[in-house]
C-alpha cells in the first residue's frame, strides 16, 4: 500500500525540482490519439427500415436516452394555418395519448423522473426520452403512445393557443425576435416558408382535426431516424426497439415528407433600419454563402474563423470589441445549408450612435482579408485551433449518435467528418483569399439594424460619418410589423 | 397508503446514490490553494477551473462592478503573455493612468455641470473642456502606442491552438469562476497559463474594456424589455445587503473604475487561501498534484485573509411593491426573502418549490390548466451565500392583467401551510432528485461547475450531502417552511404591465 505512495511522492519531488518553462510553447506534451468515430460502428436498422444509431455504455450512469428524429415541419404548414407544425409537434406530448390522458401522462412521467419532449421546427423535429434504466420498458411504452396515438386533448390545445397568442403579442419586445422575423423576409422573400410566421388569425384557424391530420401524415417509417445511448446491452435494446418502433407501419394518410423547397427569391442588398426606442442596436449581416459539400467549404470555415468566429481570437472581435470597446460580442458563421446554399451571417450589438462606425470597421476588415494574404502564423494558429479542438466535439456518446442520426435525416454524406481535419490543414493562404473574394462581396450585403433610427442614421460624433456613408448600399427604413397580423405598421 | 414501501425504496435509493458519488479528492497546497480532484477516464479531456470567493457582495458603493470587470481583465494577459515588451507596456499603463487622473478631474467638473442642469449628456463632445479633449487625445495616442506592443488575446490563442474549448469565466454575487476544458495531455498548459495569470496579471486595455462592459450592460439590461425593472426590483428587495446592486455594477461606477481600484481588489481577494482549483476528467491524481504544486506553488500566500462580509440583512419593515410598465409580456413575481443555500431549511424550500413546479405540479394545475388564468406559472428557491429568495411567478392569459394572479399564487402557498403536501407528491419529487443526482454528474464540466458552486457558498461536502439532505425532508418540514418564510412583511411583489410598443 505505502510503496506506490512513496514512489508517487518521490516522483512529485522530482517534478517539483524541474524548472518552469519560460513560455507555454516550451512545454512538451505526450501525443493524444484520436480517430473520428465511424457511423457504421453505431448503425443498425429496424425491421421496417428505420435507421438506428446506437451507443451502449454498460458501465455508465443508470440512464437511457432515446431520440426519434422526424422529417417534417413548418415547411408543410398549409397557407392560412401557419403555426400548425409547431403546435402539432408540442401537442403530441402535451395533449396526452388515447390510452393515457394528458394529466396522467404528465403525472406518470414526472413520478418516474423521466423527461419526454416533442417538438417540430422548420424542417424537422424530434421526440426525446431521457429516463432511468430501470424504468425503460414503461418509458418506451409511453414514447410509443405519444408517437403513434396522440390524443390532442382539446383543453390542452386551447391552453397552447393562449400561450402562443401571448407569445405573438410580444414579438416586438425584443431586438432579436424583431430581427429574426424580418431577416428571412429580406433574404428569401414573401413566397418562401421561412418568412411565414404564425399570426393570430392562422393560430385561431388551427383545429384539433388539423393536428391529427398533420400527425397522421408524418407518421411514416421513412420519415424517422432513431438514436439511442446509455446504460443497456446493445442486443437487448435493438430487440426492444424492433418490437416497438420496428413494427410501425405507414397508415393510409402517411406520406413520405417531400423535399424542402429552396427559395427562388434574390435578396435586395441594402442597409435596412427598423426603429425601436432602445439604447443599443442589434446589427445582423448576411451574404450568400455555400453548402457544406462544396469544395470550398473547408476554406470558408477557416476564413470565418479568422474573421468572425472562434471566440476572442477573430479579427472582428479584436477590432470592434477589444480595440474599440464598441460591443460585448461579435460573431459570424457560414450556414451549411442542407437544402439550399447557406449564408455568411452574423451579428453584434452596439450603442445606437456607434452602428455606423462599427460597420465601417467591419467592412474595412472584410476588405483587408480580400486584399492581404493571411500571414502564415495567423493561418497556422487558426487551423491548429480547429483541428485540435475537433476531438472535443466527439466526447460524449449521446452527442455522437445524435449527430449521425440528424445528419442522416437531412441527407448529409455518412462519415462526412472523417477527413475534415485533413481538409482544414490543406487550406492555404491563397485559398482563404480566393474564397474571401468569391463570397465576401459587400455589394450583396443585406444589413439589418434594429435600434433607435435617428441616432443610428446620424452616427457617432466622435467618429463622424452617417449610416448612409458606410457603404454604397441603399439605406431603407422598414416599419415594425403588427405582432398579431405581421402587416407593416404605419 | 404504501408508506413502508416508499420508505424502503428511499433507503435503497440513498444507498445507490452513495455508490454513485464521484470520488472527490481534497488537497491543500502549502500556500493555501484548496485543490479538488475527480478522476474519470471515459473521455480524453479534463474540465478545469478555479473559483475565487469574491463577487459583487465583496464590493461597496462607488466600486460596484469591479469584481466583474476584474473577470474581464484577467484575460488581458501577464508580463509574459500578451505583450512584446513588458517594460514599455508597464510604462504605457502608468502613463495612461496619469492621463486618466486629468480625465477624472475634468469629468468631475462635467458632473457638476450636469448636476446644475447646464449640460444633458456627459458623453457629448461639445460639452468637453479643451483640457479634457486634450487628455482624451493623449490617452488615445498612448492606447495606440501600447496596441503596437500587444499580442492580442494571446491567452485564448494559446489555449485554442492546443485544442482547449469553452474558455470563459463568470461572476456572481458570491464568487468568480474561470474555466476551460483541455485535452487530457494538456493539463500542464492549463497549470502554466492559470498560475501565470494569478501570479503576474497585467490589466492592459483597461479603459476600452470598461466600454466593453458598458456595452455588455446595455445588451443584458438596458436593451432588454424587463432588464431595468428586474434590476430595480432587486435593489428594492435588499436593503443593507450588497445583493442590492447588480453584479455588472451601476453604469457610473463602471465608467469611473480605476486600475488602482482593480489592483487593490486583486490584492485583497485573489489570494491562494481564497481560491479553489478543480479538475474533473482524465488524469492521474498524484501526477496532477505534482504539476499543480510546481506551478501554483509559485503564487505567494497572502498573509492577511480577505475581510468577511459582515452585513446581516435586517428584517424587512413591511410588504413592498413595484409596478413597471414596459414592453413585455405581463407577469407577476413575488419574492420572499428566505435563507442561504447552506441553511438547514434550504432543502425543504427546494422540495417545496419542486412540488409546486412541473407539468403535474400544483401551480400549473391550478393556474394554467384548471382555471386557464395563466399561460405559465412557476417558482424557485435560490439560496445564495448570505441570503436567499423564494420566488413565485405567473404570466396571465391574453387580455387579463397580472394582478389577479397574485392571490392565486399565494393560495397555493396557503394550501401547503394549512394542509401540507401528500406522500405521493413528496415521493415524486424525491424520485426526481435521485435522477437529477445522476444527470448533474454526467458531464465532467457539469460536475466541475457544481463543485465550484458548492465551495463558493459552503464546502464541497455540501455537494455530496445534498441528495441525502433532500431525501431526508419530511412532509412536516415542507409545511413548516411554508409557514415560516412567507410572512407578508417579508414579501416583495413586482407587477409588470405591458406598455404598448412605440
Amino acid at each position: 500500500m505505502y510503496r506506490p505512495l512513496l514512489l508517487a511522492l518521490a516522483a512529485g519531488l522530482a517534478l517539483q525540482a524541474q524548472a518552469i518553462p519560460p513560455r507555454p510553447e516550451a512545454i512538451a506534451f505526450k501525443p493524444l490519439a484520436f480517430t473520428v468515430p465511424k457511423a457504421g460502428a453505431f448503425k443498425a436498422a429496424l425491421s421496417n427500415g428505420i435507421p438506428v444509431y446506437i451507443a451502449d455504455e454498460p458501465g455508465g450512469l443508470p440512464l437511457v436516452r432515446i431520440r426519434v428524429f422526424i422529417k417534417g415541419g413548418s415547411y408543410l404548414d398549409p397557407a392560412g394555418k401557419e403555426g400548425l407544425a409547431a403546435l402539432a409537434g408540442a401537442q403530441m406530448r402535451a395533449g396526452g395519448t388515447r390510452r393515457t390522458p394528458a394529466a396522467a401522462l404528465d403525472e406518470r412521467l414526472e413520478f418516474l423522473a423521466a423527461d419526454l419532449q416533442a417538438q417540430l421546427g422548420e424542417t424537422s423535429g424530434s421526440l426525446a426520452l431521457d429516463i432511468l434504466d430501470k424504468d425503460l420498458p414503461e418509458g418506451l411504452d409511453l414514447l410509443m403512445q405519444v408517437l403513434t396515438q396522440p390524443a390532442f386533448a382539446p383543453e390542452r390545445l386551447a391552453e397552447a393557443k393562449r400561450a402562443l397568442r401571448q407569445g405573438l403579442a410580444s414579438r416586438n419586445d425584443r431586438l432579436d425576435t424583431i430581427a429574426g422575423l424580418e431577416m428571412p423576409r429580406l433574404l428569401y422573400g414573401e413566397g418562401h416558408f421561412t418568412r411565414a410566421g404564425a399570426t393570430a388569425a392562422s393560430v385561431d384557424a388551427i383545429t384539433r382535426e388539423d393536428l391529427a391530420a398533420f400527425h397522421a401524415r408524418l407518421l411514416h417509417p421513412a420519415n424517422l431516424v432513431v438514436s439511442v445511448s446509455g446504460k443497456f446491452q446493445r442486443k437487448a435494446m435493438l430487440a426492444r426497439l424492433d418490437a416497438t418502433l420496428g413494427r410501425l407501419t405507414a397508415g393510409s394518410a402517411a406520406r413520405v415528407s417531400p423535399a424542402v423547397p429552396a427559395p427562388a427569391y434574390r435578396a435586395r442588398p441594402g442597409i435596412y433600419v427598423m426603429d425601436k426606442a432602445v439604447p443599443q442596436s442589434l446589427v445582423r449581416w448576411s451574404l450568400p454563402g455555400l453548402r457544406r459539400t462544396d469544395p470550398d467549404w473547408a476554406a470558408a470555415t477557416v476564413l470565418n474563423r479568422i474573421l468572425a468566429g472562434g471566440d476572442f481570437t477573430a479579427r472582428l472581435t479584436k477590432k470592434i470589441r477589444s480595440d474599440e470597446g464598441l460591443t460585448y460580442g461579435i460573431g459570424g458563421a457560414f450556414g451549411d445549408g442542407p437544402y439550399w446554399r447557406g449564408n455568411w451571417s452574423g451579428q453584434f450589438q452596439t450603442r445606437n450612435a456607434s452602428v455606423a462606425y462599427a460597420l465601417k470597421l467591419f467592412l474595412a476588415e472584410v476588405e483587408r482579408i480580400k486584399r492581404e494574404p493571411v500571414p502564415a502564423e495567423e493561418l497556422a494558429s487558426i487551423q491548429a485551433g480547429i483541428v485540435e479542438a475537433f476531438p472535443a466535439r466527439w466526447g460524449r456518446k449521446a452527442g455522437v449518435v445524435d449527430l449521425f442520426a440528424s445528419e442522416r435525416l437531412v441527407g448529409w454524406p455518412e462519415d462526412g467528418w472523417a477527413d475534415y481535419r485533413a481538409r482544414i490543414q490543406a487550406v492555404t493562404a491563397e485559398d482563404v483569399q480566393r474564397v474571401a473574394r468569391t463570397y465576401l462581396d459587400p455589394a450583396k450585403l443585406v444589413l439589418l439594424v434594429v435600434g433607435k433610427a435617428d441616432e443610428v442614421l446620424a452616427g457617432d460624433r466622435d467618429h463622424p460619418g452617417a449610416l448612409a456613408d458606410v457603404a454604397p448600399l441603399p439605406v431603407v427604413r422598414l416599419p415594425l410589423r403588427d405582432p398579431l397580423t405581421l402587416n407593416p405598421l404605419s | 397508503m404504501n408508506g413502508f414501501i416508499q420508505a424502503a425504496a428511499a433507503a435503497a435509493l440513498c444507498a445507490s446514490l452513495a455508490a454513485q458519488a464521484p470520488p472527490i479528492l481534497e488537497r491543500t497546497l502549502p500556500n493555501g490553494f484548496q485543490v479538488l480532484l475527480v478522476e474519470r477516464h471515459d473521455e480524453p479531456s479534463i474540465s478545469c477551473g478555479w473559483v475565487v470567493r469574491a463577487g459583487s457582495a465583496n464590493e461597496r458603493p462607488g466600486i460596484t462592478g469591479v469584481a466583474h470587470l476584474f473577470e474581464h481583465m484577467m484575460f488581458k494577459g501577464t508580463r509574459t503573455i500578451g505583450t512584446r515588451d513588458a517594460v514599455r507596456d508597464g510604462e504605457l499603463n502608468r502613463k495612461q493612468d496619469e492621463v486618466m487622473k486629468t480625465v477624472r478631474e475634468e469629468q468631475a467638473l462635467l458632473c457638476e455641470r450636469l448636476r446644475r442642469g447646464e449640460i444633458q449628456d456627459l458623453r457629448d463632445p461639445a460639452a468637453r473642456t479643451p483640457r479634457l479633449q486634450a487628455a482624451l487625445a493623449e490617452l488615445d495616442a498612448l492606447v495606440k502606442a501600447q496596441r503596437a506592443l500587444i499580442v492580442k488575446d494571446e491567452l485564448p490563442k494559446v489555449y485554442g491552438q492546443a485544442g482547449a474549448t469553452g474558455l470563459n469565466a463568470n461572476t456572481t454575487t458570491d464568487r468568480t469562476f474561470f474555466h476551460i476544458d483541455v485535452p487530457a495531455n494538456k493539463l500542464e498548459l492549463w497549470a502554466w497559463l492559470e498560475s501565470d495569470r494569478l501570479l503576474d496579471p497585467v490589466f492592459r486595455e483597461f479603459y476600452s474594456e470598461r466600454d466593453v462592459v458598458l456595452e455588455e450592460r446595455r445588451m443584458r439590461v438596458e436593451a432588454t424589455p424587463t432588464g431595468r425593472a428586474m434590476e430595480t426590483f432587486q435593489a428594492m428587495q435588499w436593503q443593507a445587503s450588497p445583493y442590492s446592486w447588480p453584479v455588472i455594477g451601476w453604469p457610473s461606477d463602471i465608467s469611473s473604475l480605476t486600475r488602482d481600484q482593480a489592483d487593490a481588489f486583486f490584492a485583497t481577494y485573489y489570494a491562494p487561501g481564497n481560491i479553489t482549483l478543480i479538475l474533473v476528467g482524465d488524469f492521474k491524481a498524484e501526477e496532477a498534484m505534482a504539476t499543480l504544486t510546481r506551478y501554483f506553488g509559485r503564487v505567494p500566500a497572502n498573509p492577511v485573509p480577505p475581510p468577511p462580509v459582515t452585513v446581516l440583512e435586517p428584517p424587512q419593515g413591511g410588504e413592498q411593491r413595484l409596478t413597471a410598465d414596459v414592453e413585455a409580456t405581463p407577469f407577476v413575481l413575488i419574492a420572499q426573502k428566505a435563507v442561504p443555500s447552506v441553511h438547514r431549511d434550504a432543502a425543504a424550500l427546494d422540495i417545496l418549490a419542486a412540488i409546486l413546479n412541473g407539468d403535474s405540479g400544483r401551480l400549473k394545475r391550478a393556474l394554467v390548466q384548471g382555471r386557464g388564468a395563466a399561460i405559465e406559472a412557476g417558482c424557485g428557491f435560490e439560496g445564495q451565500k448570505y441570503g436567499g429568495t423564494f420566488r413565485l411567478y405567473a404570466a396571465p392569459v391574453p387580455g387579463k392583467g397580472p394582478e389577479e394572479l397574485e392571490a392565486l399564487l399565494l393560495d397555493e402557498i396557503r394550501a401547503v401551510q394549512d394542509q401540507g403536501v401528500t406522500d405521493h407528491e413528496l415521493q415524486k419529487v424525491k424520485n426526481q432528485i435521485a435522477a437529477y443526482t445522476y444527470r448533474r454528474m454526467e458531464r465532467n464540466g457539469d460536475l466541475r461547475d457544481q463543485l465550484a458552486e458548492a465551495v463558493s457558498a459552503g464546502t464541497w461536502r455540501d455537494f455530496l450531502a445534498e441528495p441525502e439532505r433532500l431525501q431526508a425532508v419530511t412532509r412536516e418540514d415542507v409545511q413548516r417552511v411554508a409557514r415560516t418564510y412567507f410572512a407578508r412583511e417579508g414579501r416583495n411583489t413586482l407587477v409588470v404591465r405591458r406598455k404598448e410598443t412605440k
